[in-house]
């Protein structure tokens, strides 16, 4: 009969009313972030090579590399190496391909900013670009 | 004259207590039965939640659309909060704490919650906008034909106990509550869901239907009027359940406990009861909920009044 | 009877799956002509296929079915290796296959949920379709590093082998969520009021889904037993055993059934896959650079019917003309001969079982 088929149904809410959440209390826990989770495009100034590969494969353009010639025309600098949070996609094409693992994906998933400007032009080669790296657990 | 005073301050503070505690209650099991916690940071698990709500609704802006019929308008919500605060007249909280024990008790109650309806139309056909007379025409068209079914199981109770006074149903439940009678567990049946049907709950609640036409009648209510509309939903529940407690499962009967606290645990129950099946099943479409209530339900009622009457008349 | 009303179900309405205008003219409350309006979400992704190189292209393919991510990937991918002739390794077949079918089972979930939100069981399955949806996509998070769009094939394999306990993981989640299934039977497959909901609303028969090219579940729930996987086996799915649902009516009652049935067959395919995952090395390096001349045309089993990439290629990096031909075009394309004389109510309930996501229609 069709009554048959309501009581089911409370049934199995009823069983799952007594289930724990499988909710967390944020912000008071926090769950870490798994070892591949691609979070903030972030830069080891001393391991980047200067190849340009990043640059070439990033798919939205977010990435600007610059860099000049030293007089032994050997050394090479970099002048200026920027993020535009607002173009990258996280598709993580960068950390793939970078052959030394200088550009790398960190861990960071609190990205809201207060400013639309802090996103366009963030400076990779800086110590203190972001704010809550490891996710906020620090 | 002091202690009518305070008989009538003490169930208007009742009300105001009892829709903040319903409000909490509501997100609290909607939440454990989605495995999720729900409201956990004001207050201990949330139990200020209703509070910071009320603190939201009041400092709201209250927007007056243009092309309204002001006066239809302005007093809708009045139409629907003040019968429900009415109804409290006639609750028997326990043996002694009864406001006014009128001995036309459930007439009285019957006829007072049918103004609603009148509040519901006004909501609908004051705002000026198409989806606000829709989901009006549906509500009132939905409340007027549940009120049948009601009125008959309602009816079968008076006829075994003898009185239409709410204090004398719950003395004439004193050797066997009414609810293990199977005549009246049936007018049971039938009395739960036409109160959910009344009071525009799931799977009656088409003239809120949020998936379908916005927010149906109080489309264009906002700040404290708005308040007042979720406040008499909620309350409107309770008396519900209030009433199917006098009616069916005792009133304040029980033993050991004071009268007071069965009454509460019992109404508090089949509160729950209405909450459970609000997150369980889906929403009947309007067609099918008004053939619903003609096709089966009424004749499902007379059927049972009338047998049960030859019954008792034998 | 008096004049018709016409009313907007406009970009931004609680069930309308995504930004989808539909202009409704009404007489009271019968839908008398639907039209929808798109665009509301048009990307441009096909002409910037032409200024990608093909690994550049990857990401843009997430993002046409946001809900099937990885399975528009590996349409796009397997299009690019048709085109240019590059092998796959044996593992990175079987890796491809459990991934795409995990993600087919996640789909339905979410479209199970969405359309019993939308018939008015107020949030409950939902919550309950995404509980197991997160085990899923902890999994993806874990494979790849992202929840939504994956990025994870790659033109000649995949971006990165599985972790370890990755298959102990995925046999946990086939044993649970065979119980849920049952669980979601009982909840609503048989409830009274969901089959008087869905049942005889919106029916499709056979002839009009064929002349509309309706595809995927719509299709496979007016009895028609068409499946890509069957019929023009890609990957190793003719390796595998598996069946395919079919409804007998064509309701709206008959595409949730198949898409239920749908759920367990995948966990058929994968239990069978993940019992035979061959050793070897499914990583294709992203540096490899690849560039051809040829045109193809490929169609694959999307969850909600044949994604088919269509690519000309004149010897460049970057390919001339993609051309994506979505299933959810086709099957929007069906509601204004379902709809017409339904209640309102009704064309909600067929637009939720047809299942449509909006970025895959305006790209």
């Amino acid at each position: 009969m069709g009554a048959y088929s309501i009581f089911k149904g409370f049934k199995v809410t009823f069983k799952n009313y007594f289930k724990k959440s499988v909710t967390l209390h944020y912000p008071i826990v926090k769950k870490p972030m798994t070892d591949r989770f691609r979070g903030m495009v972030d830069l080891k100034p001393p391991d980047c090579v200067i190849c340009y590969q990043c640059i070439k494969i990033c798919p939205t353009a977010a990435l600007d590399l610059g860099h000049k010639v030293l007089e032994d025309n050997k050394t090479k600098n970099i002048t200026k190496f920027t993020f535009n949070a607002e173009l990258c996609c996280f598709c993580g094409l960068c950390e793939e391909i970078c052959p030394t693992d200088a550009i790398f994906l960190n861990k960071m998933y609190e990205v809201s900013y207060f400013d639309h400007k802090d996103l366009l032009n963030i400076d990779l080669m800086s110590d203190h670009k972001y704010k809550n790296v490891d996710g906020g657990t620090s | 004259m002091i202690v009518i005073l305070l008989k009538g301050v003490s169930v208007l503070g009742f009300i105001a207590f009892s829709a903040m505690f319903l409000i909490w209650l509501e997100r609290k099991v909607s939440a454990k039965i989605q495995n999720r916690m729900g409201p956990m940071m004001t207050g201990f698990h949330g139990s200020l939640q209703p509070v910071a709500d009320t603190i939201k609704l009041l400092l709201k802006e209250d927007i007056v659309p243009q092309g309204v019929d002001f006066i239809t308008w302005w007093l809708a919500p009045f139409f629907v909060t003040v019968p429900v605060v009415m109804a409290f007249l006639v609750i028997p909280f326990s043996s002694k704490w009864i406001a006014l024990d009128l001995n036309v008790g459930v007439l009285y109650i019957c006829s007072v919650t049918s103004i609603c309806v009148l509040g519901i139309f006004m909501a609908g056909w004051g705002s000026n906008n198409k989806y606000s007379l829709l989901g009006g025409m549906r509500s009132a068209a939905q409340i007027i034909s549940y009120e049948v079914p009601l009125l008959l199981s309602v009816l079968l109770v008076v006829m075994q106990s003898g009185t239409m006074s709410m204090q004398g149903i719950v003395h004439a439940q004193e050797h066997c509550w009414f609810i293990f009678r199977p005549h009246l567990a049936l007018a049971f049946i039938i009395y739960t869901i036409a109160a959910t049907a009344e009071c525009n709950r799931v799977p009656f609640d088409i003239p809120e239907a949020e998936s379908e036409l916005v927010a149906g009648y109080h489309t264009e209510y906002s700040g404290m009027k708005f308040a007042m509309f979720f406040v008499a939903e909620y309350t409107n529940m309770f008396i519900i359940s209030a009433i199917a407690t006098t009616l069916f499962f005792g009133g304040w009967q029980g033993p050991f406990l004071p009268g007071l606290v069965w009454f509460l645990l019992k109404s508090y129950g089949f509160v729950f009861f209405l909450m459970w099946m609000r997150w369980t099943l889906p929403r009947l479409r309007m067609d099918q909920m008004m053939s619903f209530a003609w096709k089966f339900l009424t004749p499902i009622a007379l059927l049972n009044l009338l047998i049960s009457g030859w019954f008792m008349v034998r | 009877m008096g004049e018709l009303l016409t009313v907007n179900m406009g970009p931004q309405h609680p069930s309308t799956h995504g930004v989808l205008y539909l202009e409704l003219k009404m007489d009271g409350e019968i839908v008398v002509d639907c039209k929808p309006h798109l665009g509301y979400l048009h990307r441009g992704i096909e002409k910037i296929a032409e200024n990608r190189t093909y690994t550049q292209f990857i990401p843009f393919t997430d993002r046409l079915d946001y809900l099937a991510s990885m399975n528009n990937n590996l349409a796009y991918c397997l299009a690019v290796e048709k085109l240019l002739n590059i092998a796959v390794t044996d593992r990175a077949q079987y890796l491809r296959v459990i991934i795409a079918e995990l993600n087919r089972a996640v789909s339905h979930l979410v479209a199970i949920g969405t359309f019993a939100q939308d018939l008015g069981a107020y949030a409950t399955p939902l919550f309950y379709a995404f509980r197991d949806r997160e085990k899923i996509i902890d999994l993806f998070d874990s494979i790849c590093g992202a929840r939504l769009t994956y990025n994870y094939m790659r033109i000649g394999g995949v971006s990165a082998d599985i972790p370890a306990g990755t298959e102990q993981l995925i046999k946990d989640f086939i044993a649970y969520e065979r119980k849920q299934l049952i669980e979601y039977n009982e909840l609503l497959t048989y409830n009274v009021i969901f089959l008087a909901r869905s049942k005889k609303i919106g029916v499709l028969s056979k002839e009009t889904a064929l002349n509309y090219s309706v595809t995927g579940p719509n299709l496979r729930a007016s009895g028609v037993k068409w499946d890509v996987r069957k019929e023009e086996p890609y990957l190793v799915y003719n390796k595998f055993d598996f069946d395919i649902p079919v409804g007998a009516n064509g309701d709206s009652w008959d595409r949730f059934k198949v898409k239920l049935d749908e759920i367990s067959q995948s966990l058929r395919i994968i239990e069978q896959a993940i019992g035979a995952i061959p050793e070897g090395n499914p990583v294709s390096k992203v540096n490899r650079v690849f560039r051809g001349t040829g045109e193809v045309y490929l169609r694959t089993e999307n969850p909600r019917g044949e994604l088919g990439f269509y690519l000309v290629a004149e010897g460049g990096f970057t390919p001339y003309r993609c051309k994506i031909r979505s299933p959810s075009f086709s099957n929007l394309s069906v509601l204004r001969e379902l709809t017409r004389g339904l209640n309102i109510s009704d064309l909600v309930c067929v637009l939720g079982s047809l299942d449509i996501v909006m970025g895959e229609i305006d790209r």
